[in-house]
């Protein structure tokens, strides 16, 4: 069974690289980028099957990354971290083409299933 | 409000807004590492080392308090951006249980329980929501100062006579024989509520025998 591919995209270092190693010890393919630029550069050079994507981030915010990921490639399916008080952006980020949102701190479990539902949406 | 005011609301509200993302940031940082060593917890070979039972407590109880944090965060979150829009349209039943989750740590330092009691069908008005908190924090904290330790205060948004009004009532099993009415009346508080009572184009009225003060509020602020 081929492993999931995975782009980890936010600007807390911390944050993605554990998320990073917890999901790999899932047995999950994963890359991270810091920004929206580095994201963009993985998703043209070894574009990935899901984005988990930090919508506030310095830089290009993660709607605006969302937005060119999808002009880049449709069927990338895009997941978008919100904050607390940020849902409106997770709904916008949805009519923009995300496949879902999570609110941080995520549950693993909740992100995992999330995965799944994106990868089985795009068979 | 004037324009001062709600400016140094908005910056308030703004610079706590972003504190909570960054407390939500640290939050979301030691949820994933003490996840981390849950992960390799569960896949270490036996999974049998000294004190492995102290180690799993000491997870669960981080796991228990970032839980706690996200709460306490999101719940300040929540607050800090009552001063985005004003006047805004805001759900009392809303607006109530806010209160009792921001206020709750006030009322149990004197061994109140403080709860909400929803209005069925809820009740929407336009008003300005940070002077409405206030107020409602305003009656809290009266009733506070002038009761004794132990009983329950509820917050009942309700329409009485087609008006819509925010109570906040306390009981307690055995209420002392006080002239509750004369007692709140005559604190600096009650003054204070009246003004704010005022600005929001409503009045504040307290009923004595079980004390409870009731927020006539108009459907909107510009009525």
């Amino acid at each position: 069974m081929n492993r999931m591919k995975i782009l980890l995209v936010d600007d807390e270092h911390e944050f993605v690289t554990t998320l990073a190693e917890r999901l790999e010890l899932r047995n999950m393919n994963v890359s991270i980028a810091m920004d929206g630029e580095a994201a963009l550069g993985f998703v043209e050079n070894d574009p990935p099957q899901i984005v988990v994507l930090d919508v506030m981030m310095p830089g290009l915010s993660g709607l605006e990354v969302l937005e060119k990921i999808k002009a880049m490639d449709s069927k990338i399916q895009v997941i978008l971290l919100t904050g607390h008080g940020a849902t409106k952006d997770g709904i916008r980020g949805m009519k923009l083409g995300a496949f879902d949102y999570l609110i941080k701190p995520i549950d693993i479990d909740e992100l995992i299933e999330k995965l799944n539902e994106a990868i089985k949406s795009m068979a | 409000m004037n324009q001062v005011t709600r400016k140094e609301v908005a910056f308030f509200g703004k610079i706590t807004a972003g504190i909570t993302h960054e407390i939500n940031n640290v939050l979301a940082i030691i949820q994933e590492s003490s996840g981390l060593m849950e992960d390799i917890l569960d896949i270490t070979e036996n999974g049998i080392f000294p004190h492995k039972d102290k180690f799993v407590k000491s997870l669960n109880r981080i796991h228990g308090q970032i839980q706690r944090g996200i709460d306490v965060s999101s719940r300040l979150n929540r607050f800090a951006h009552s001063s985005d829009h004003c006047p805004a349209s805001l759900d009392l039943n809303e607006i109530t249980e806010q209160m009792v989750l921001l206020a709750s740590r006030f009322a149990r330092l004197k061994n109140v329980v403080l709860e909400s009691s929803p209005s069925d069908p809820p009740l929407i008005i336009k008003s300005d929501p940070v002077s409405l908190e206030m107020a409602l924090f305003e009656s809290i904290e009266i009733l506070l100062n002038i009761i004794g330790s132990g009983g329950k205060i509820t917050l009942s948004p309700r329409k009485i006579q087609s008006k819509c009004v925010l109570g906040v009532g306390y009981e307690n099993t055995v209420l002392p024989e006080e002239d509750f009415l004369a007692k709140i009346s005559s604190t600096e508080r009650w003054t204070s509520l009246q003004e704010i009572m005022a600005y929001l184009g409503g009045t504040a009225k307290v009923f004595g025998l079980a004390p409870e003060i009731l927020l006539y509020l108009p459907e909107s602020i510009d009525d």
